[in-house]
């Protein structure tokens, strides 16, 4: 195969000889490897690198320095907020909040050594990533308004990937409302390639929500390590569709007693977009919950992928694990692969999973049109029941109210 | 108002109605009595536009041929179906249902559509005549409902959208007597001399408090016998046998 990609270390400014020498290390095992393709089993629905090679010419990495500055910020709702363009922090406001309550750096590059052989965009990421944020909520703290993090790239990242890492630590009894805004509109092909780290103390609460606002040729690849301390909660709300190609790779580790995850994903995916989901959910302590719905709704040759494991350690007895995937196919050319899995070490749990795929249901149509609704409408309307339903229970009024309307809108623009 | 003349309806390859005959003008009640299996409820949904059905014969609706319309627009003009068995339909919220249906009934006559809060004071005058509990309106559009609640939800959807002829598919089944006086009190209130109803069931039981001014009896895709309310209560004593 051609070779369609070209990564240069020396772009990147500021390295010591040390940091150049593992970066090198890891970026000679990326080439080993390339891409991921089919024959890897945590990608075997994607084949990366065929993508990749169908729609680039020639990828390469940049250390752009970002003049940049203006983006479009939400109007509906009052909020803290920190920047990036491509990656890199250009500004924040925490105005809203307690001074010395939350501290935000750019991340530190120097401990980073690990050499993770198993995926190679994790390799990439280490051996190229610049730029991203350390976030810490002090202890004891409860943000009054949420933060968000626009997510904004230049026009001009044709054919470059962007890559970069981030932490997040929230401390014992705190609480974050943390908003992931994507608003590009590029045509343009480019990569994300990012890294997150996420810890959560004692009693720490965050709903963590990542939400696309327009279209854009972006292919985005984020890998989510989540640490859950005693008592800790954490929701995950996926609400992406509009981007050409998204894989979210997530791994959430319930390390101790009554620490609580879930996952909410709802997807309108059209034309040839494609959005993954994959999950590993690590029971390693007794009485977790942990709660998965993911909703795709797939249209024209649009591709949706859920893969979702559960595990549950020896020691994690009382576990109550749930898993529940839902597609509908709107179009004979549309692909839904869903592959649920349950490996369980201890004897009293309680797990349990489903996976659903049909279209919509017409009985429901006619009786919609039978009240004078359009049929186009009807559509919207069982289209929008379908995915709504994932936000429900989300108790943050005025945020729920903005997703709906996002959600609403994804659904209704193609 | 609706002028039915041999209507044959198939489905599956299966010849359900075999030349089905009705007329209804403004302000009359028909009902439409018959064992199970005789035609009934395809003669509901034939007429809402359901697709599935081979049909041949005339179906005039004021003049116009019915089967020129979608099913959104026979409801648009006027024809309102309440449906034996109400749809659940998760995720949907009952109150942005019933909106959006009255607001495409009204967009399609040319009529302002309701703002959120004339809606809201609008639906809560019809639901409370109704004895329906707002909460309700803002749960899931039927789901978790009881048998009697859907069917009082679906005569709310005939106050709200006024149509000119409402067909009442089995709306007795299901119901106890308290809610079968409720659902007879709306559908009483609601009748004038511009409107006309079509009422399908098996019972006697309903037409006690809606009194219908011709009641027909159907068997086997057909009409058998026609006569006045008295017929309703001759069938309840001596049941369809004799007719079919």
């Amino acid at each position: 195969m051609k070779q369609y990609y070209d990564f240069k270390i020396e772009k990147i400014k500021g390295l010591s000889q040390e940091e150049i020498d593992s970066r090198k290390k890891n970026l000679e095992l990326f080439y080993k490897n390339g891409f991921p393709n089919k024959k890897d089993e945590d990608w075997k629905f994607s084949d990366l690198n065929k993508i990749l090679s169908n729609n680039f010419n020639n990828i390469s990495n940049n250390d752009y320095l970002f003049k940049e500055k203006n983006f479009k910020q939400i109007h509906e709702f009052e909020h803290n907020f920190i920047s990036l363009f491509n990656g890199q922090i250009i500004s924040s406001d925490f105005s809203y909040e307690e001074k010395n309550k939350i501290s935000l750096k750019v991340f530190n590059y120097k401990n980073e050594k690990n050499l993770d052989k198993k995926n190679s965009l994790n390799l990439l990421n280490h051996a190229l990533a610049s730029g991203g944020f350390s976030l810490e909520i002090s202890k004891n703290y409860k943000l009054k308004k949420p933060i968000v993090i626009y997510n904004n790239f230049s026009n001009s990242l044709n054919e470059t990937i962007v890559n970069y890492k981030n932490s997040i630590i929230i401390n014992e009894n705190s609480e974050l409302n943390l908003i992931n805004y994507i608003d590009n509109s590029s045509k343009e092909n480019f990569m994300v390639n990012t890294i997150e780290n996420i810890k959560m103390r004692k009693n720490s609460s965050l709903n963590n929500i990542l939400i696309n606002n327009s279209k854009c040729n972006g292919y985005f690849y984020k890998y989510t390590k989540n640490d859950l301390e005693k008592n800790s909660n954490l929701k995950n709300y996926l609400i992406l569709s509009g981007l050409k190609f998204n894989k979210l790779d997530i791994e959430i580790n319930l390390n101790e007693k009554d620490s609580k995850s879930s996952v909410f994903s709802a997807l309108n995916l059209v034309k040839n977009e494609h959005q993954e989901i994959k999950t590993r959910i690590n029971h390693n302590a007794p009485h977790c919950h942990s709660y998965q719905k993911v909703k795709k709704v797939l249209n024209n040759e649009s591709k949706g992928v859920y893969q979702g494991k559960i595990f549950v350690k020896n020691i994690a007895q009382k576990t109550d694990a749930y898993q529940l995937s839902g597609a509908l196919i709107l179009d004979d050319a549309a692909e839904f692969d869903a592959k649920p899995e349950l490996e369980i070490y201890a004897d009293d749990v309680k797990c349990s999973h489903g996976s659903s795929s049909g279209s919509v249901d017409l009985n429901s149509i006619h009786y919609l049109k039978s009240r004078g609704i359009p049929e186009r409408e009807a559509y919207e309307l069982l289209i929008n029941g379908f995915l709504s339903e994932i936000l429900e229970k989300m108790q943050e009024s005025e945020l729920k109210n903005f997703l709906i309307k996002k959600l609403e809108r994804q659904i209704n623009e193609h | 108002m609706l002028n039915i003349k041999n209507l044959e309806a198939t489905i599956d390859n299966k010849l359900i109605l075999k030349g089905f005959n009705l007329n209804i003008k403004p302000g009359e009640v028909h009902a439409i009595m018959g064992p199970n299996g005789s035609g009934k409820s395809t003669l509901a949904n034939v007429l809402s536009g359901k697709s599935g059905y081979e049909i041949k014969g005339e179906i005039k609706y004021n003049g116009k041929s019915l089967s020129e319309l979608s099913t959104e627009e026979r409801a648009q003009k006027g024809i309102f179906l309440a449906f034996q068995y109400p749809l659940e339909i998760p995720g949907v919220n009952t109150n942005i249902f019933l909106r959006t249906s009255l607001n495409s009934v009204r967009k399609a006559n040319g009529e302002k559509e309701l703002d959120t809060l004339a809606f809201l004071k609008l639906i809560k005058e019809k639901s409370s005549e109704l004895g329906i509990d707002e909460k309700f309106l803002s749960r899931q559009l039927n789901v978790g409902f009881s048998g009697g609640e859907k069917k009082k939800n679906e005569i709310l959807q005939m106050k709200l959208l006024q149509p000119k002829l409402s067909i009442l598919d089995e709306t007795d089944s299901g119901l106890d007597i308290d809610a079968l006086k409720i659902v007879a009190q709306g559908v009483n209130s609601y009748k004038n001399k511009d409107n006309a109803f079509l009422i399908i069931t098996h019972y006697q039981r309903l037409l006690d408090y809606i009194k219908p001014d011709f009641v027909h009896v159907l068997s086997n895709g057909k009409i058998v016998k026609t006569g006045k309310a008295e017929l309703g209560v001759q069938l309840e004593k001596t049941g369809y046998t004799n007719l079919v």
